[in-house]
């Protein structure tokens, strides 16, 4: 996940030390100006970026910080130690980080489990298969589908509790079960991190390993794992940053005596009406959560060695795996795949059934629920996604562009902006969002556009990056053969670097549509009677306890995320037909 | 539309560099480009030759000097107002376009009218041999056709001049012997002022009017191939333009008609063309293998060596000979009829009196 930006910083920061080269340094920043002024497209496109940046990211924290540290015009750490000393704020503080170790820890067995058994084990290709899609499913899923799942399974009334088991006042709310749902949820990170990871170690170091006689398990012990460790590190903290973000799992099952910093938040603003308390909690959940972004980007990332050996040399059996190792790692990752299969089941089977728990008469109700009253959450979520698809997808492509491409002033504290809205919790986000847009100079509160705003900023990253590893790809001489022709930068970027990049277009304005499908933690502030989204609507089914339309929902958003993911899967196939540039995968990052 | 020439004055080009801080790329090149002509940048990689080209593009902006193509000063204008054609090491064509967009680009970008635009097309895709590729994709193409479509491209919009930057170092060597006639070919024919970049010097000896030899960042020689072979100025030039030995010697005499120099044993006359030389004075001769001739040991005069390797190349052999302590290269062509020395067997070397050169920079 190492981006372009942190290698910039690296390389170039030696250079900064030698005195004498600062003014090489000085006479290139005029002459990078001299050249953007000159290219009035470049120029344009480059203030414009800018200002929505600004606008939209840089504003909004300024606001958030701003509400947290300064009262009257003054700098006080006042609201911080109000914050601080409330027990049940420290006890959620310390809640979030302890979530989100186990989390990362859990998270990442049993990513590695998969990823070892997928690359090592010799599986047939269709268990691999069985094995990728349950894992994908569970990342095209709204994130609390699984915590869903789990108060069908072991709720009040659950499936499993109550009725398999017969046990009576066992309570799912708590660190146990979120725990568990959270793992369920993001271990597929893991995995999609470990797995090209191990995929890259070369078999024939292995061998080598074996050749020198050793045991297959000092091999593992001794060559395999050591060479994972990084990609452990990294997948621990990417698991560590999705858990501290999560939002509506915990909502969902963490219950009262388990409060943790994003809910606490939510509730001081939404129960309390407490924006400032809201702004400071959320403050302190932005400390730890840039730490571990920092932390992987730019330390982490950096540290694989699987790239050392490099060209992987002749083909050879693995022989990591002793054949009677095979079966039960099989079915320990075909377990997880079951569990997961079995919440999806459930979760339709809810959508279908009258009651779950004590009425299963088949029933198409809640979808008829859904069709009519919750008629206006679809249709806004469909508008506010099909409004950002494009929109993001643009702007990714755009900001990828100008960063790889072109030499202009603040061109890497533009692309390490507009990564601070993908980096930081939503909601982080969703509040410096309500705060900032609440009151004059820029009223956005209840408007389409501040969720459109949200949606766009956060989750474009994808295709920024999409677009940068393409253009990386792409030799600068054919965008110099364009100019000798006579083009302009505009025509060049129109006609040929554009058509070239389409699917890091794609890539962008599916993540964007996706997640505009099922993201809630930042625009759960954000929404408003005129505007409302599905997952909003299904949290506030979960909490009156209308399990049934819920699911429905919750159905409905898994089919039409699948289908949207199958058209740009479709269309990334076409555009690679026509032979241009190859596109790995849409999810990726 | 007859052809302009070009003038670069002292163009400088800086970078950062990250252990040296900041480098010259280029240095204070001044070259100017006849009308029609052929000029080739030649040198080692990282001599500036290729800056020097992207310069006059328009591709990269010089620190300081000027450049003009024909009278008009080109210097604060972008690529893609100069009206230029270059051609790119690796064809640089638009991967999703087909051929026939492909060389349309240029023209499309002018806003040229249909009709015009696919008669052009196809007489340049006829003149460089590529009638019937239209509907074809670059990736569907060898390389030597991707170069004909590269060149297709370049000229199709009728440029002022034709920029080449190593445009034949990607293909095989035989293709790249018959690619070179063909663009010397054209470039005749379109009456265009073209300038060549390669590190390659047959390259250069065969395709150019003139030649202008870069060493760190610096032209050091320019003239015809002819020139640079008979006259280098530099040893780095006498290395580089064909293979030579570099003998010291002392001058014994000196004449209104040339010098003589003791080298390796033996008076060897030179033409001493203003270097001035004086008695005494240690210089340096630019001693080609061909013109040694090697004898057997019992042919009397002549300087006595041993062979001490040998590699037969068909047309030549190649020899290095021992003499007291140097080593010398000496090339005998048409070996099969001539006959061939084995290793160790001594020998006599021949120098000829005439047509040595001695290296004009005093110590090199």
């Amino acid at each position: 996940m190492g981006g372009p930006a942190g290698r910039f910083l690296i390389r170039r920061s030696p250079c900064f030390l030698e005195a004498s080269f600062v003014i090489g340094i000085a006479a290139m920043r005029a002459n990078s100006w001299r050249r953007t002024l000159r290219d009035p497209a470049l120029f344009a496109t480059v203030v414009t970026l800018w200002a929505l940046l600004a606008l939209f990211i840089l504003f909004p924290l300024a606001n958030l910080l701003a509400r947290t540290f300064i009262e009257g015009g003054h700098f006080t750490l006042a609201n911080l130690g109000a914050i601080l000393r409330d027990a049940n704020h420290r006890q959620a503080f310390w809640n979030s980080l302890l979530l989100a170790a186990l989390v990362g820890l859990c998270g990442t067995i049993l990513g590695f489990l998969y990823a070892f058994t997928a690359v090592r084990a010799n599986l047939s290709r269709a268990w691999i298969t069985v094995l990728d899609a349950a894992s994908l499913l569970l990342l095209i899923s709204p994130p609390f589908t699984s915590a869903i799942a789990m108060i069908f399974s072991f709720g009040a009334r659950g499936l499993i509790t109550y009725h398999l088991l017969g046990i009576k006042g066992f309570t799912v709310y708590g660190l146990h079960s979120t725990l568990f749902s959270e793992t369920f949820t993001y271990f597929p990170i893991a995995y999609l991190t470990l797995k090209p990871i191990l995929h890259g170690i070369d078999p024939n170091v292995e061998d080598m390993a074996f050749s020198l006689g050793s045991s297959r398990w000092r091999v593992f012990r001794t060559v395999t794992l050591p060479l994972t460790i990084p990609g452990l590190a990294n997948a621990f903290l990417l698991l560590f940053a999705a858990s501290l973000a999560d939002f509506a799992t915990p909502l969902i099952l963490a219950g009262n005596s388990f409060p943790v910093l994003p809910t606490q938040a939510y509730l001081q603003i939404t129960g309390l009406f407490d924006l400032k308390g809201g702004a400071v909690l959320s403050f302190v959940l932005l400390v730890p959560a840039l730490a571990v972004y920092l932390l992987q980007r730019f330390w982490v990332s950096r540290r694989y060695y699987v790239t050392i050996t490099g060209k992987v040399g002749a083909q050879t059996a693995i022989k990591s795996v002793a054949p009677w190792a095979r079966a039960p790692l099989l079915c320990a990752c075909l377990l997880v795949a079951g569990v997961i299969l079995y919440f999806y089941a459930l979760l339709f089977y809810a959508s279908v059934v009258v009651a779950l728990g004590a009425n299963h008469a088949w029933t198409w109700q809640h979808y008829r629920v859904i069709f009519t009253e919750g008629l206006k959450a679809i249709h806004d979520t469909l508008i506010i996604g099909g409004a950002g698809m494009p929109l993001g997808g643009l702007y990714g492509i755009l900001l990828g562009y100008l960063v790889a491409k072109k030499i202009f002033p603040g061109r890497q504290a533009m692309e390490i902006v507009s990564m601070i809205n993908y980096a930081l919790p939503g909601t982080i986000v969703g509040i410096a969002y309500l705060i900032a847009f609440n009151d004059p100079p820029l009223v956005l509160t209840g408007t389409a556009l501040i969720i459109v705003a949200c949606y766009v900023f956060r989750y474009s990253p994808t295709g920024i990056r999409a677009t940068v590893a393409l253009l990386q790809q792409i030799d600068p001489s054919i965008e110099e053969a364009s100019e000798s022709l006579g083009a302009s930068s505009g025509t060049t970027f129109r006609r040929i670097t554009l058509p070239l990049i389409l699917p890091a277009f794609f890539a962008g304005l599916g993540v964007v549509f996706i997640r505009s499908m099922t993201a809630i933690s930042a625009t759960i502030f954000l929404v408003s009677i005129n505007w409302t989204l599905i997952t909003v609507r299904i949290l506030e089914n979960m909490t009156e306890l209308s399990l049934g339309p819920a699911a429905a929902f919750s159905v409905l958003v898994v089919i039409i995320v699948f289908v949207v993911i199958i058209l740009i899967s479709g269309l990334l196939r076409r555009f690679r037909a026509a032979g241009a540039v190859e596109m790995t995968s849409i999810l990726g990052g | 539309m007859s052809a302009i020439g070009i003038r670069i004055e002292s163009v400088s080009k800086r970078f950062a560099h990250r252990v040296k801080g900041e480098v010259y790329a280029v240095r204070s090149v001044s070259l100017t480009v006849q009308p029609a002509e052929l000029l080739t940048l030649l040198g080692p990689s990282g001599c500036g030759k290729t800056t020097t080209l992207r310069m006059i593009a328009g591709f990269e902006q010089p620190d300081s000097g000027r450049v003009f193509i024909g009278e008009q000063d080109v210097t604060g204008l972008m690529a893609n107002q100069r009206n230029i054609g270059f051609v790119f090491q690796n064809y640089a064509l638009f991967p999703h376009l087909s051929v026939f967009e492909n060389v349309a680009y240029g023209l499309r970008v002018q806003r040229q009218p249909e009709g015009d635009i696919s008669r052009a097309v196809s007489d340049v895709l006829a003149l460089v041999g590529l009638q019937g590729y239209e509907r074809q994709f670059p990736n569907q193409l060898s390389g030597g056709e991707q170069q004909r479509v590269a060149l297709a491209r370049a000229i199709v919009i009728r440029p002022r001049v034709l920029l080449f930057d190593e445009p034949l170092s990607n293909l095989d060597a035989k293709l790249r012997v018959h690619m070179r006639g063909e663009l010397r070919e054209l470039q005749k024919r379109l009456d265009i002022t073209a300038v060549y970049v390669t590190h390659d010097q047959e390259e250069a000896m065969a395709i150019s009017d003139r030649i202008a030899v870069m060493h760190h960042g610096a032209i050091v020689q320019e003239g015809t191939a002819e020139d640079l072979y008979r006259r280098p100025a530099s040893e780095f030039v006498a290395q580089f333009i064909g293979r030579t030995n570099l003998l010291a010697g002392r001058v014994v005499s000196a004449g209104p008609g040339g010098i003589e120099v003791d080298v390796v044993g033996q008076r060897i006359r030179v033409s001493d063309e203003g270097t001035r030389a004086g008695l005494g004075q240690t210089v340096h001769l630019v001693v080609r293998p061909e013109v040694i001739e090697l004898r057997p040991e019992d042919s009397g005069a002549g300087v006595p060596g041993t062979i001490v390797s040998r590699t037969f190349l068909g047309e030549k052999a190649e020899y290095e000979v021992r003499v007291g302590t140097d080593l010398l290269q000496v090339a005998s062509y048409n070996p099969v009829q001539r006959g061939l020395f084995p290793v160790g067997q001594r020998v006599t070397l021949h120098f000829p009196t005439e047509g040595i050169q001695l290296l004009s920079e005093g110590s090199a």
